[in-house]
């Protein structure tokens, strides 16, 4: 196993995705699934975050544009045109991509702060155009109508069961990809540079080519769960795109931890679970949820799952 | 001391495994009918939940005092959507789904009730929404969902209300020079196209000399206040709201702005009227909730006991979520059924006798939204009453442009 | 897009003076807020995400103190100086604990203040927002210059905002404290080392941060609307202003709070529908050709 890490990937993703599947032939529980298919979309998304954060250093503030494209441009897709699901969807992401290269090539010569800033100022531009551009996008009051849902192999989304294992099924192998970019030789230069971008440049590596490809790739994943996003709420609003919905993401990908791959997936399932659970005894739930955020904090210092793996490693040694 | 920290930590780490398992239990059914009510409760309209809250609490005293719906008491699940359209259908379905929900009570704001609507096509429960104002929510036949109303003022309603009422106030006092004020979003800016379309069909030759789009929440507003009054219109439009139509006043007063044009705009309601410390006398207003219009004692006492029961004004939000209740109630006993279908049956067309209807009753059309409540347009004083010589808006002629503004939208 | 009335309002002397004024006024208000902002990054390198929170609060003690004592002067002082110990407090507690790690544990512990606060002041305040009203010493006819209209209100303002970038300036170049804060802020250990009390350094740091944001929120209490969340909008236009100006710069701060006042005083005129927008595109340009803002300097 040792020797075949992808296999091993390959394996438990497998394991995960039976699990999943078979949960909802022993016990239906619409809010389960309800939970399922919003932690696929919102788990993409940080993980795709995390690609940039935990895997090259570079902290996006405005990452949340990307799922907000990918669900507009999905939504919209299947609106105005016949195309099919699978090809609507990769379409999305292709636009996403798109818009993630020319973004990133303003965005990634700058420093770590000036980055986050403008990625945030980037952001809010790409709100206010959604805003402003009401004829295409429906404005403030989000693209409305429903999007169509076609049949897929006999899967008909407008089920939930069915939305559910397909929410699965992509979340599944959209985390299975993002693995495999983060195991590849290109994510351990993504890392090298990171940890120390000048020898990274003696070794030969372009700097902004690497970054460049990073910030494609994470974007065009973030689209693919907006695509899902788009999907839960059969529509696209631009609160999808909104600076709170970045917000979110950091949060989700420092709860669970930022070096480990998995990490961003359990801070999502972390902060939804938190939400849906606090939600319903208080409407002070921001008081509740920060309150929360600081004894994570301040508590552990770090992400849920680094904390686990340094105390493991800490109980080895 | 170090092994306790670590124990913390470690007790803090693994207490999280156990929450993530809890939003499952499942709630135990109770003979109690629930009925699900959402809406924003927090963030900077809080006002919009917390004021349609009360009014549905007080709605729930009543009607369980009388005996409940089909003789079960009814008990309100409150959910906050925080105004974002992904929480607002997650809620709609967690409502009903998890919680046992029966009917739903929408609160949301524009485009939460849009996310709302397409949840309740998919389940099929009946839903009124509450405060909604969009006219296409229920107007486009694409949008309208077979089980779900809306019972709430309307953007369309309104606009041809006012701009009917400030034609003639314009012809009266030779107005011409029009500005506008408008917040720069769907809201702010398609209702003022409908406002200004209809008042120009009324009053053809109106002039707007300039047109300002603040954005929403804008705290400092000068160069907006600056750039109209250079613009020297004799009257200004304005749709601004809550927080920002009182920031406008007061930042308009620093310029002595109100000195210089009239101002009107539908959006005085008590929150507004209450909370500005000078207001300005004068300023031409739509009513959205007013103790002293319509003028009869039912709307009077129920405006006290709210006053009364919460110590602050209802809102224009609070009657329309007693209204929906009202309804509810009136086609509960007609269906004697829960029914989605049952009740989309007995809601449309039904009329119904309430102290906040312009003759003492309101109406569901049967395109699944109310008519005949009250509208109408005076001006404010700086005491209670805060608007007074309130003119009621006349709905024959609401309707008949209203059908005219549907033909051209291709809805009819 | 409205070229044409951009046109009419440069061919004409009182609209340029009336919207350079109020570009000026937005400008100097915007500076006040962004001023503690930039202040706290140049010493500490620390983002203050919970700014906009300690402007609401400032905001809020000033609505209260006013209601108590039906004095301005004294609410604007009781705001300042609650600001200047929630600054410190704020420090000690909970910033002080995360120096030197990642931005992204500072943003998460700044959030968790602001989602706390936000609900604080809901619960003590109320959810429906709050007009302090004009004190009465203001409500008088505002003032002719030049063609321009300015209220008087808005002229202490100004001339409030004026002194403060003047102290602060002065301040950090020439006094004994101001010099230290600068050697802080270059090399931290080293100052320690030389025997300063870098811990009390910091805090008061925070206070000034703090007692900046407080006194804007007081200030601006009774033009604008008090609501619980209002602190948001306010924090992102500081931000654009101290990325713009260069995150630690008092001088840059005030030009880019002056830039950003001036595009709103002219931009509602040629561009009404994208006011906003013009904002993050100036930010973007400026950053895309300086990359360290106007007058920044490198940071790590």
């Amino acid at each position: 196993m040792r020797r075949h890490p992808a296999l091993r990937d390959a394996l438990i993703a497998a394991i995960a995705l039976v699990v999943l599947l078979l949960i909802p032939a022993f016990h239906r529980s619409p809010a389960f699934e309800d939970y399922v298919i919003r932690v696929s979309a919102m788990a993409l998304f940080a993980t795709s975050l995390n690609l940039l954060v935990g895997g090259a250093g570079m902290v996006s503030f405005g990452h949340g544009m990307f799922y907000g494209l990918g669900a507009y441009a999905f939504a919209l897709l299947m609106q105005m045109t016949d195309l099919s699901l699978p090809v609507a969807a990769l379409a999305a992401i292709a636009i996403t991509a798109v818009g993630a290269l020319l973004v990133g090539a303003v965005c990634i010569r700058l420093g770590t702060i000036y980055f986050a800033f403008v990625t945030l100022a980037m952001q809010m531009l790409f709100f206010s155009i959604i805003i402003s551009w009401q004829s295409l996008t429906g404005g403030d009051q989000g693209l409305r109508g429903g999007i169509p849902r076609r049949e897929l192999f006999g899967f008909e989304l407008g089920s939930q069961l069915h939305l559910y294992q397909f929410c699965a099924v992509v979340m599944v192998l959209g985390l299975l990809a993002m693995r495999h970019i983060a195991a590849s030789p290109f994510g351990a230069t993504l890392r090298m540079i990171r940890d120390n971008e000048t020898r990274a440049g003696f070794l030969g590596v372009v700097l902004w080519r690497a970054r460049l490809t990073a910030f494609v790739l994470a974007g065009a994943f973030a689209g693919l769960g907006g695509v899902l996003a788009a999907l839960f709420v059969s529509g696209a609003y631009p609160e999808l795109a909104d600076w709170p919905n970045s917000g979110q993401a950091i949060f989700a990908v420092m709860l669970g931890g930022i070096d480990t791959f998995l990490g961003p997936l359990v801070g999502t399932m972390i902060l939804l679970a938190l939400n849906d659970i606090v939600t319903r005894v208080t409407e002070y739930h921001g008081l509740v949820l920060g309150l929360v955020i600081l004894a994570f904090a301040l508590g552990l210092r770090r992400g849920l799952l680094d904390f686990l793996r340094l105390r493991r490693k800490g109980a080895k040694a | 001391m170090r092994t306790r920290k670590i124990g913390r930590r470690t007790l803090l780490a693994t207490g999280t495994a156990g929450m993530l398992a809890a939003p499952w239990v499942a709630g135990a059914q109770a003979k109690t009918l629930r009925i699900g009510m959402q809406s924003i409760l927090s963030g900077p309209i809080a006002l919009l939940g917390t004021s349609s809250r009360n009014a549905l609490q007080m709605e729930a005293e009543r009607i369980n005092a009388a005996g409940g719906f089909l003789g079960r008491p009814i008990e309100f699940v409150y959910r906050d959507s925080k105004g974002q359209p992904q929480e607002a259908a997650r809620v709609a379905r967690e409502l009903v789904n998890s919680t046992g929900c029966e009917l739903l009570i929408d609160a949301e704001a524009s485009s939460g009730s849009f996310a709302v609507q397409e949840v309740v096509r998919d389940l099929g429960v009946a839903c009124i929404h509450t405060n909604s104002e969009t006219s296409s929510l229920t107007a486009d036949p694409k949008i309208r969902v077979p089980t779900a109303f809306r019972v709430a003022r309307q953007g369309v309603h309104d606009a041809i209300a006012g701009s009917t009422y400030l034609a003639k106030f314009a012809t009266d006092k030779k107005i011409s020079k029009w500005a506008t004020c408008s917040p720069d979003y769907a809201y702010g800016r398609d209702t003022t196209a409908q406002y200004l379309e209809f008042f120009k069909r009324a009053k053809p030759d109106i002039e707007v000399v300039t047109q300002a789009w603040p954005k929403l929440g804008q705290a400092d507003l000068t160069e907006v206040i600056t750039k109209l009054i250079q613009a020297k219109p004799q009257a200004l439009f304005t749709l601004l709201y809550a927080g920002d139509l009182s920031a406008f006043v007061n930042q308009g007063n620093v310029y002595a702005l109100f000195s210089q044009m009239t101002v009107a705009s539908p959006n005085f309601d008590y929150p507004v009227l209450t909370a500005i410390k000078n207001l300005p006398t004068g300023i031409q207003s739509a009513t959205r909730y007013l103790e002293t219009f319509p003028d009869n004692p039912g709307n009077k006492a129920w405006g006290e006991a709210y006053r009364k029961k919460f110590n602050e004004y209802p809102t224009n939000w609070s009657w329309q979520n007693t209204v929906a209740m009202q309804f509810y109630e009136a086609a509960v006993k007609k269906a004697n059924s829960l029914d989605g279908k049952a009740l989309a049956a007995a809601l449309t067309g039904m009329k119904i006798n309430t102290p906040f209807g312009v003759d003492g009753t309101i109406t569901m059309r049967d395109d699944h939204t109310t008519i005949n409540y009250a509208i109408g347009w005076g001006q404010t004083v700086p005491k209670p009453p805060y608007i007074t010589d309130v003119k009621p808006a006349d709905w024959g002629r609401i309707v008949e442009l209203e059908t005219e503004w549907k033909k051209e939208q291709h809805y009819i | 897009m409205d070229l044409d009335a951009l046109g009419n309002c440069f061919a004409s002397s009182a609209c340029v003076v009336t919207q350079t004024t109020s570009g000026l006024i937005v400008g100097m208000l915007l500076f006040l807020v962004a001023a503690g902002l930039t202040l706290i990054f140049g010493v500490l390198k620390i983002v203050n995400f919970a700014h906009g929170t300690f402007y609401m609060l400032g905001g809020y003690v000033a609505f209260s103190t006013l209601a108590l004592t039906d004095s301005y002067t004294l609410a604007v002082v009781a705001a300042a100086a609650a600001m200047a110990l929630f600054g410190v407090l704020f420090e000690r507690l909970l910033i002080a604990r995360v120096y030197g790690s990642n931005v992204l544990m500072q943003l998460l512990i700044c959030y968790a203040v602001v989602l706390i606060f936000d609900d604080v002041v809901k619960i003590v305040w109320g959810p429906d927002f709050h007009a302090m009203g004009m004190p009465p010493a203001f409500q008088v006819a505002p003032l002719f210059i030049a063609g321009g209209v300015v209220p008087p209100f808005y002229a202490v303002l100004i001339g409030i905002s004026a002194v403060i970038a003047i102290v602060l300036g002065l301040g950090l170049a020439l006094t004994r404290i101001g010099k230290t804060v600068r050697a802080a802020a270059q090399n931290p250990s080293m100052v320690s080392a030389l025997g300063v009390n870098t811990t009390l350094l910091f805090a008061l740091v925070f206070a000034v941060g703090g007692a900046l944001a407080g006194l804007a929120g007081a200030l601006a209490a009774p033009v604008r609307s008090l609501s619980p969340g209002m602190g948001f909008s306010i924090l992102i236009e500081s931000f654009i202003v101290t990325v713009i100006g260069g995150m630690g710069s008092i001088a840059g701060a005030l030009v880019a709070a002056l830039v950003i006042g001036l595009l709103r005083g002219f931009g509602t005129i040629g561009f009404p529908m994208f006011t906003d927008g013009l904002t993050y595109v100036a930010m973007i340009l400026i950053l895309v050709t300086r990359p360290h803002g106007l007058f920044g300097r490198e940071v790590a």
